[in-house]
């Protein structure tokens, strides 16, 4: 193997394989009792806002949508966080969901004594730890306990509801075009399994691939869950033979896409998706 | 603007038209220009901040502010502009080719592909993107000058460079398809170019690398002049061709690979700059090579201001570049219709 290929190689499987620790601070220790918190995620405001803790938010991500939020200022985005507009904000932390793209900024933040709480959000088991760390931090640490165990709750009984029930091969769909499915290593493919779905692309290789149109139509999915925005390429693909025979099932809400406190509810709606003609009670 | 007024039609010849005198009160005024460009971009941004609580006050927001984030940035932007000029004033000249920028030589190329690989590998959690994408100028640089050497033209360079930077942009885009989402985002971002905040020992290190590469620039510069003549009567007056081509060469690279690691690829500061100059002052490279740096240091740091006074409507930076490219594509393309793009 040329060395380009070896580097590439190595690439793929970094890009892959989950790294350590899922909590990380980064600065100074943030006080016991904080006033002022920045986050840079959506998700990590909704966990805030899940504490209760709507009070203590002063700044947020331009990504951010919901309304409690509309009115705070906007420091920048996932990748591009301003350091100097969330310095003017004077945090007393920051809640970073860290992409290599930000890690310079964030530490740049650090550098300048910024306490920082990263919290890496790619499976369930991250978003349960991120639960507790932010409620610790924000000196909700019951709150955050709880809400970590109302999530853990809710896929113990997706689990036990869909024991016994034949399996449904799903294709997970991002994107339409090009084709961005859930694959192994994303939250989404847990979820699938709790919920009792095969992942069908459970091959992919990596959490978000770009996967062939060619290998979901050999897949048969049974059902096509579509969180594509816009129409774009669907109705090409809703056309072709392997496609055109699954049940194309749109998301009722956003909750299954946001790796943070409404997981659960996602959860949820994922095994109404999946097994519509059980009536909701079943298996309770 | 008398200065284009005056500026003759005869571009091409290199005729000396300034004294001694004057070329030091342009220096001067340019040098002027830049320190307040400096000085303007570490007043003004997001954080409303007090001059003199900044000053007075070591431990304050404002103080942290100034000194911490604006300052460093803004040198960090005059170095980059700087380097990006001076560079292609003299690889315009040396190439004969007013299209050449900075990056035509595979610097880019080189540059991005080692960042890219570093990034899509995860090397980057060791030391950042910047030294990979050194590594992979110099490299280029290299492949570049071993090509350009052989054979005894400068289009020679020019096209091996202009490959180059077509393989690399293939490549790049072979690794953003396997790498993920968050990564590719990083890398178009990368890409882009973008000023951000590097340690005072970076900023030191560069400043070495840069001073060092304009001083060859500019020690060559009279040499560049005769080398507009052609290789044979340049040779004729005792220059010596090839050497000089390769020492102009490493010297431009160098100092791009350098400004490149750390800003990403910023777009038409080399190209735009000099060429406004040379409409100005004259195509003498004795006086383009310092004026281009200090008013290319003067250019990029006002563009980057622009982006963070920008930041209250868009919620995000600009990468610089892409103002360099709005600001600078426009005005070239009005040089062009004009016909001042002299040969």
């Amino acid at each position: 193997m040329n060395p380009a290929a070896a580097l590439l190689t190595l690439g793929v499987l970094a890009a892959a394989s989950p790294e350590s620790s899922g909590v990380q601070r980064l600065g100074p220790a943030a006080p016991s009792v904080v006033h002022r918190v920045v986050t840079l995620a959506p998700s990590l405001t909704d966990t805030v806002l899940a504490l209760g803790a709507q009070d203590v938010l002063v700044g947020v991500s331009r990504f951010d949508e919901r309304p409690e939020v509309r009115r705070l200022p906007r420091v920048g985005g996932f990748v591009d966080p301003s350091v100097e507009a969330v310095v003017a904000l004077k945090p007393d932390l920051v809640l970073v969901q860290p992409g290599p793209g930000n890690r310079a900024p964030v530490e740049a933040m650090a550098g300048l004594g910024i306490s920082i709480l990263v919290l890496r959000l790619a499976s369930v088991e991250d978003v349960l730890a991120g639960l507790r760390a932010t409620g610790a931090a924000l000196g909700r640490a019951a709150r955050g306990e709880a809400l970590a165990q109302a999530l853990e709750a809710t896929r113990a009984q997706v689990r036990s509801r869909a024991r016994g029930l034949p399996p449904v091969r799903v294709l997970f769909a991002y994107g339409l075009e090009p084709l961005v499915v859930a694959g192994p290593g994303s939250f989404a493919d847990e979820l699938l399994c709790d919920a009792g779905g095969t992942n069908v692309a459970s091959d992919a290789g990596r959490a978000y691939p770009v996967w062939s149109v060619e290998r979901a139509l050999g897949a048969h999915p049974d059902v096509v869950l579509d969180a594509s925005e816009g129409a774009a390429g669907r109705e090409a693909l809703q056309s072709l033979p392997g496609l055109r025979e699954a049940r194309w099932v749109r998301l009722p809400s956003p909750a299954l896409l946001h790796p943070g406190p409404a997981l659960g509810q996602g959860l949820e709606e994922l095994f109404l998706a999946l097994h519509p003609t059980l009536p909701p009670e079943a298996g309770r | 603007m008398s200065a284009v007024a005056l500026a003759p039609r005869r571009l091409a010849t290199a005729e000396l038209r300034f004294s001694a005198g004057r070329a030091t009160a342009i220096l001067l005024l340019l040098a002027c220009g830049a320190a307040a460009a400096v000085l303007v971009s570490a007043v003004l941004g997001e954080y409303p901040l007090a001059l003199g609580r900044a000053l007075r006050f070591p431990a304050s927001v404002d103080a942290t502010v100034l000194w911490r984030l604006r300052v460093p940035r803004a040198v960090l932007g005059a170095l980059v502009g700087a380097a990006l000029a001076s560079s292609g004033s003299a690889l315009q000249g040396l190439l004969k080719n007013p299209l050449a920028d900075p990056f035509i030589l595979g610097v880019s190329g080189g540059a991005a592909l080692g960042a890219t690989l570093a990034l899509a590998v995860g090397l980057t959690a060791l030391v950042g993107p910047s030294l990979f994408a050194f590594l992979g100028s110099v490299a280029a640089m290299a492949l570049v000058l071993a090509v350009g050497r052989s054979r005894r033209s400068p289009y020679a360079a020019l096209l091996t460079g202009v490959v180059f930077n077509a393989f690399a942009a293939a490549a790049i885009t072979c690794i953003k398809t396997l790498v993920s989402p968050d990564r590719v985002g990083e890398i178009l971002y990368w890409l882009a170019g973008s000023l951000g905040y590097e340690t005072p020992r970076t900023l030191a290190g560069a400043a070495v690398l840069q001073v060092a590469c304009l001083g060859v620039l500019w020690r060559q510069s009279g040499r560049l002049n005769l080398l507009s003549l052609g290789d044979e009567d340049a040779a004729s007056l005792g220059v010596p061709v090839q050497r000089t081509r390769t020492v102009v060469l490493l010297a431009a690279s160098l100092s791009v690979a350098g400004a490149v690691a750390l800003s990403g690829l910023v777009g038409f500061v080399g190209l735009i700059v000099p060429h406004l100059l040379r409409l100005l002052l004259g195509p003498d490279q004795r006086l383009l090579v310092p004026a281009s740096a200090l008013a290319g240091a003067g250019f990029l740091v006002l563009s980057d201001l622009l982006t963070r006074l920008l930041f209250p409507l868009v919620h995000a930076e600009l990468p610089v570049g892409v103002v360099t490219a709005v600001l600078g594509g426009p005005l070239f393309l009005w040089l062009l219709q004009r016909g001042q793009v002299p040969p």
